[in-house]
């Protein structure tokens, strides 16, 4: 038992007999000296000895035993990372004349790994900075590339048992990073300020009413001042750039009171101070900026980073193929590939250009593009589109156009467009502020010329004016959507529902038209045996290896549904084996012929079958005499129909799209209930179909799983994906469902509505207190310390309500 | 006199207050919160040879930077 030992680099366990063995030249704490060393394979060995050559053996120490992934060698060849295409795409140059470059490490378990990557990278010539992102694995590395160029950073990661791969760093990205760091720091100076004014005001409440000489308030107010000043002009700064643009592009938005509010209510306490009499609102000014400044961190927080998602499609698409020349096969980069070249598939590689094939047939899985769930056979002198993947077939293509014009490079750019052309709802918050800000500003200019004709000093005037803005706090408002929101997020998030951006649940609430694509997300995906009709006795496991070798989704139905009846069963060695394309399989196992297909086959075979069925029939004949048909079907999901109505009930127009041909639709559709539905929709179709939904004032929201929704998926309002779907499609996406069931799209929905309602349940809290407190200030009511209490207690309300949401719908 | 003396201590306070905080605000735009995980990690790890590690990178950097620059 105790015959495994674990490797001395990767901890893998192994048995002793087959590890590499090597005497006394342990060096770590954790493998002293005269230790005997274990490895599992060369790879492990060359790393631990770069290691202790490189002087870097504390990694394992601080490793402590945790399991990695032992490096592999055979990585293609790094020299493509000197390019200079490689360079201009991922490649800046920064303002020291130093190259840096954004990659994504692979194989980081632990934080020794970080601290190894880094390590080993500072002790290069010519590395400046390497920096490695534990949490995303994203390293940023800064060099001299007159010292050493790309592929030794490259060669490096990968010599120490780790890959890198590049990704484009682009301006979206950093700007968002930079954007929440600009937060980060305007919001610690204005917590800070703002806490210490906190104390220094309940000095001045309590002389407020205990009695206090002017001196000391004078002190106190200088104090207030000093700390006041940085929050306003520095914190503050966001909201007098966003009214200055608001002003120019002639909206008033909520920056506007915010910011006039703010340094009126400034001006006024520096006046107070200098003058010595009445009291000074420099908490105030700190209250409110940094209230709202909270708020629109809240906002920022949760929005969507659009950047990755090309970066992830880049990744999908191989950099290189193989292609025939001068009677040998060599690999050649794909922007290289002219028309006419000739290209090498093996089965499981993506074609990556549009061609014919002229050597080798097989299956091809198309649903990348057309949503056939069936591959579908092609064989010499037929044409390939780029972007399907070949299943078995092993083939010689030549390609018709470049790699720039094939039809996935155009399914990549329409994507692009897509991105760009979403639609936005504009946000009832923002909306309802610009109407808000604008009778805030009035009704204090108001006030102000009543209280000044109606004989009063101008003293007097202009602070009964301020006291309104003051008042007309906007906490509570700009509160009021990022509270409700963040509820949202979180109930969703707890339910398995992932909403990329907080803005969707109010898009996801106004929606009127749902659109479901059939295969994945209607149904299970996969055909399944629905019924078994057995004709004669016959061994189960004949069929089981008979199908077992077949790819086909219905030979693969057909053994899961054996699989589940007898676990234990297993498959048997046929003496001759063959799949006949669109038709089945032919077997023989001793002296006896076993054949496996569609109804096509049998007949082939002279074999009578009558069997009528409206499903996918597999017939299986041993000795030209059936035995055994299976029915199969896509199953629709359980409560797929349940859902429907239940959408339906609301008043959402619910339509089907999908690539499948006209009968399947139509079963399917009928199933769950739906009368609307469009079959033989390709990717392209599916997007018109949202864009002209849009024309006609639609909002749409789109849920699919596949490659081929994505460019609907794109375009519509909402794109929803399940989390089974490809990485693509979830990239893509504004809402995941990760446990892929239609519950969750009508929970979506729900919390959608809920937020929403929230949203504007808040914001009517926030209108009726200042329906209330506003007269009162025009009034002349209002003193230091009701405005202060009522500007907490607002904001209070407004968290309390959003509180009560939650706890509401996590007692359901 | 009173007076001064509670000036003083409402300014001694805010001053050393505002040390720190402009201490927080150098290790946020220094990139040291960048990384929630690695920032936990550097109070395990972080030793003298981390400090002459640093130190070396900044002087290799200073000398690059003389050869790139001679203007």
């Amino acid at each position: 038992m105790s015959n495994s030992v674990a490797c001395n680099h990767c901890h893998l366990e192994f048995d002793k007999s087959v590890m590499i063995v090597e005497e006394g030249v342990g060096f770590s704490v954790a493998t002293p000296k005269n230790h005997t060393l274990y490895f599992c394979c060369n790879g492990c060995q060359g790393v631990y000895h770069l290691l202790s050559d490189e002087g870097l053996e504390s990694f394992y120490d601080k490793a402590e035993g945790i399991k990695l992934t032992p490096p592999t060698k055979q990585y293609q060849d790094s020299s493509n990372f000197n390019s200079a295409a490689f360079y201009e795409r991922f490649v800046n140059i920064n303002k020291d004349g130093f190259h840096e470059v954004s990659l994504i490490i692979e194989g980081i378990h632990c934080s020794a790994c970080v601290w190894l990557n880094e390590k080993a990278l500072h002790k290069m010539e010519g590395v400046i900075e390497a920096n490695i992102n534990f949490t995303n694995n994203k390293a940023h590395i800064v060099w001299s590339d007159e010292i050493l160029k790309l592929s030794s950073i490259i060669d490096m990661i990968r010599a120490i048992g780790y890959n890198a791969y590049p990704y484009d760093a682009s301006i979206q990205e950093a700007h968002a990073n930079k954007e929440r760091k600009e937060y980060y720091l305007k919001m610690a100076v204005a917590i800070f300020a703002s806490m210490n004014i906190m104390w220094i005001a309940v000095a001045q409440y309590a002389g407020y009413f205990t009695g206090i000489t002017q001196d000391i308030k004078t002190i106190l107010n200088i104090a207030e001042g000093v700390l006041a000043t940085p929050v306003l002009f520095y914190s503050g700064w966001v909201f007098y750039r966003g009214a200055y643009y608001g002003l120019k592009n002639r909206v008033i938005n909520m920056d506007l009171p915010v910011a006039t509010g703010a340094s009126l209510t400034y001006i006024y306490s520096l006046y107070i101070t200098i003058y010595e009499r009445g009291e000074a609102y420099f908490d105030s000014v700190s209250m409110i900026i940094t209230f709202v400044l909270i708020g629109k961190f809240l906002e920022i927080l949760s929005k969507k980073n659009a950047a990755d998602t090309l970066d992830i499609i880049g990744k999908h698409i191989p950099s290189v193929v193989n292609i025939l020349k001068d009677d040998a096969i060599v690999s050649c980069k794909i922007g290289d590939v002219v028309a006419g070249d000739i290209i090498v598939v093996s089965s499981g590689e993506k074609l990556l250009f549009d061609g014919e094939i002229i050597k080798g047939e097989g299956f091809f899985d198309e649903s990348n593009l057309t949503g056939e769930s069936e591959p579908i056979y092609k064989k010499v002198a037929q044409s390939v589109i780029s972007g399907t993947t070949s299943i078995d077939a092993d083939i010689f293509y030549r390609a018709s156009k470049d790699f720039k014009h094939s039809t996935l490079s155009n399914l990549v750019h329409l994507l692009e467009s897509a991105i760009n052309k979403k639609p936005r709802i504009e946000q009832m918050a923002n909306r309802l502020s610009e109407y808000f800000s604008a009778v805030i500003l009035g009704f204090s200019v108001l006030t102000f010329s009543l209280w000044y004709f109606w004989p009063h000093s101008f003293e007097i005037s202009f602070m009964v004016a301020i006291s309104v803005i003051v008042i007309a706090c906007p906490c509570a408002l700009a509160l009021a959507t990022p509270v409700a929101t963040l509820v949202g997020l979180s109930l969703g998030a707890q339910r398995g529902i992932l909403f990329k951006e907080a803005a969707q649940l109010e898009t996801m609430a106004k929606i009127d038209t749902l659109i479901l694509d059939k295969t994945g997300t209607l149904t299970i995906g996969k055909p399944e045996v629905v019924e078994e009709h057995l004709y004669a006795a016959f061994d189960t496991s004949l069929l089981y290896a008979l199908v077992s070798a077949s790819k086909h989704p219905v030979a693969q139905g057909v053994k899961n549904y054996l699989y589940q009846k007898d676990e234990t069963i297993a498959g048997l060695l046929f003496d001759t084996y063959k799949q006949i394309p669109s038709l089945g399989i032919s077997a023989w196992y001793q002296q006896r012929e076993i054949l496996g297909g569609n109804h096509k086959l049998m007949e082939e075979n002279g074999i009578i079958a009558t069997f009528e069925s409206t499903d996918t029939l597999f017939y299986v004949a041993i000795d030209k005499k059936i035995v055994a048909i299976y029915e199969l079907r896509d199953k629709v999901k359980e409560d797929a129909k349940e859902i429907i109505a239940a959408f339906q009930k609301r008043n959402i127009s619910v339509i089907m799209l999908t690539g499948d041909n006209e009968n399947a639709a139509k079963k399917v559709a009928s199933e769950v209930g739906l009368t609307a539905f469009y079959c033989n929709q390709t990717p392209q179709g599916k997007a018109d179909y949202v864009s002209m939904l849009h024309e006609q004032g639609k909002r749409v929201v789109m849920v699919g799983d596949g490659v081929n929704d994505i460019l609907a998926l794109a375009r519509a309002d909402i794109g929803i994906v399940m989390g089974s779907g490809s990485d693509i499609a979830v990239e893509m996406s504004d809402i995941v469902l990760l446990n892929d069931s239609l519950h969750s799209l009508e929970d979506a929905f729900k919390i959608s509505r809920t937020t929403y309602g929230l949203i504007r349940q808040n914001l009517g809290i926030s209108l009726i207190y200042n329906a209330i407190t506003i007269p009162l200030a025009m009034a002349g009511y209002v003193i230091p310390l009701v405005a202060a209490i009522s500007m907490s207690v607002s904001s209070l309300l407004v968290v309390g309500n959003s509180m009560r949401i939650r706890y509401k719908w996590n007692k359901n | 006199m009173d007076n001064w003396v509670i000036a003083m201590m409402l300014g001694a306070s805010i001053f050393l207050g505002a040390v720190a905080l402009f201490a927080f605000l150098w290790a946020i735009k220094n990139g040291q919160f960048d990384d929630e995980e690695k920032f936990l990690n550097a109070a395990k790890y972080d030793g003298e040879d981390e400090l002459n590690d640093a130190l070396k990178q900044e002087q290799k950097k200073q000398k690059l930077k003389k050869q790139y620059r001679p203007e």
